[in-house]
């Protein structure tokens, strides 16, 4: 009961400090939402490109050819029990001579095509590591896969986690400031009341703590905001893009990008508190020296 | 309850305390006097664990204080009630919450805090004033506030630095007799004081610093301002 009234009493310590930072509340929250809403835009399209690329990696198949020594059915069990195999499909060669010679109207000679196998991966980054693999197996004399658009996307990709990676590390930075200022000018104007306290022999958590709630609490509602405009963002322009614009390319793009936006948001809420909170911590074991 | 053991404390070279040595007992009302610079302040910062010797060691209640870590400080000091010149009182609170302050942030509950706060501010007659707030109190009754805030945890120890440097010699004179009366009940006071008219009023242990040596140490003393030291 009595680390309950503790607590409580440090909550409405934190809450009377909020309302004393008045106008510098807004500048810190404003700022922290602007660096939320850019991390969480890159976040979301990363996980799209992500998404993306698996969906299209998916639906991607290595045509690796057999030496006509080998069983194709035998080869096509080896195959399956890679890890990153999904489905191996064995096109004979016959069959697939049937088929050119239907489409092609080549004319009466000997089979010249391979016994093949058509291999789908579970994830599109398996692709380039699974297709080296196939080539080392003796039964296999060679294999093709459509690896450019995999690998520029991939690297797209790559390039928009490190952009992001920078500008959130650089926004965290400058948010990290205004926190660390905005609670130094709290903790000024309270210096005579910590004295008080610290010589009336309360305790170092409960003089501190409330500096570390107040950031957390900064980060939990810019959090909210910037999760209110990606979202406003993802339902009013994204949504209404992909489907008018891009209404053309709709057969060649996947169905579902896999928005998670329960996901993106989890991940912006924990940063903003985190980063909030830990201003908070590092300013008040700054400047309260009890 | 106090013992400084060889207790030197210099700034920068300075040398504010020279060796002292010095025992308060259990119950004990002593005033530690001295003209300004003596070393008064830098031996209550170092009571209060505000500061640490340069050498030499303080015990508080047999606890030797430079051995405390920073988290055992606030431990220390809830065992002592402290009493400032400035008074310290929070502006924004009533003289109850000023009270109540200490014992609602150890997480004492509301019908105990209010039990307590009030029977501290009977014993500085401010009952009636427990919902003023400091700026509508005279000097005198912001130091009561203070004095009540100081005993309400029970501690066996009061330090009161300088406590009466704000106020008229008639409000003096009032406040060192309620900390007297205080240490009747069993709580061991040291006042840190320059004013000789209530040191010689109430005539007990003066112990005299001067330039940052224990001059003189003397039950029933007054304090001669001209010779900054006690005489008996």
């Amino acid at each position: 009961m009595r680390q309950i009234r503790i607590l409580a009493r440090v909550v409405i310590e934190t809450f009377l400090g909020i309302k004393r930072s008045g106008w510098s509340n807004w500048l810190v929250i404003s700022i922290l939402a602007i660096a939320l809403t850019i991390f969480g835009s890159v976040l979301q399209l990363t996980m799209s490109l992500k998404n993306l690329v698996n969906l299209w990696g998916s639906q991607m198949v290595i045509s690796a050819f057999l030496n006509d020594n080998y069983e194709p059915r035998q080869v096509a069990r080896d195959v399956s029990q890679y890890r990153e195999v999904r489905l191996v499909e064995v096109i004979t060669k016959d069959v697939a001579w049937e088929d050119m010679k239907k489409s092609l109207n080549v004319a009466s000679i000997t089979n010249p095509l391979p016994n093949t196998l058509h291999v789908t991966v579970n994830r599109a980054d398996q692709v380039e590591a699974l297709a080296p693999k196939l080539k080392l197996l003796p039964a296999i004399e060679a294999v093709r896969y459509p690896m450019m658009v995999v690998k520029r996307i991939n690297e797209f990709r790559h390039f928009v986690e490190i952009a992001g990676v920078v500008v959130t590390g650089a926004l965290t930075a400058a948010t990290l400031t205004v926190i660390g200022n905005t609670i130094h000018l709290v903790i000024q104007a309270r210096q005579k009341e910590i004295e008080i306290l610290s010589l009336m022999g309360v305790g170092h958590f409960y003089i501190k703590c409330p500096f570390v709630l107040q950031g957390a609490f900064y980060g939990a509602i810019a959090a909210t905001l910037a999760m209110l405009v990606l979202l406003t963002m993802h339902l009013y322009v994204i949504q209404p893009y992909l489907q008018q614009e891009l209404a053309s390319l709709s057969p060649i793009l996947p169905q579902h990008w896999g928005y998670n936006i329960a996901q993106t948001f989890s991940v912006m809420m924990l940063l903003g508190v985190a980063v909030g909170a830990g201003g908070g911590a590092w300013t008040s074991g700054r400047y309260i020296k009890i | 309850m106090i013992r400084l053991q060889h207790v030197s404390k210099s700034y920068g070279g300075r040398p504010a305390l020279k060796d002292i040595n010095l025992h308060v007992a259990l119950g004990e009302f002593a005033f530690l006097v001295g003209p300004s610079g003596a070393g008064k302040s830098t031996m209550m910062r170092l009571l209060y664990r505000e500061e640490v010797p340069s050498s030499g060691s303080v015990f508080i209640g047999g606890v030797n204080l430079n051995r405390l870590s920073p988290r055992q400080i606030p431990l220390l000091r809830r065992r002592l009630g402290i009493i400032f010149q400035d008074y310290k009182l929070l502006t924004r609170q009533t003289a109850f919450d000023n009270v109540a302050y200490i014992l609602r942030a150890l997480g004492v509950d509301e019908k105990d805090v209010k039990k307590r706060v009030t029977s501290a501010l009977n014993v500085v007659n401010l009952e009636e004033k427990a919902n003023a707030f400091p700026d509508e109190l005279s000097g005198g009754e912001q130091q009561r506030v203070g004095i009540a805030r100081a005993i309400v945890n029970g501690p066996p120890v009061l330090l009161a630095d300088e406590p009466t440097g704000n106020l008229d010699p008639a409000t003096s004179l009032e406040i060192v007799q309620l900390l007297a009366r205080i240490s009747e009940r069993g709580t061991t006071v040291l006042i840190s004081t320059h004013d000789n008219t209530i040191v010689n009023a109430m005539r007990r242990r003066v112990i005299s610093l001067r330039q940052g040596e224990l001059f003189s140490d003397v039950d029933s003393g007054v304090y001669d301002v001209e010779l900054s030291s006690a005489s008996v």
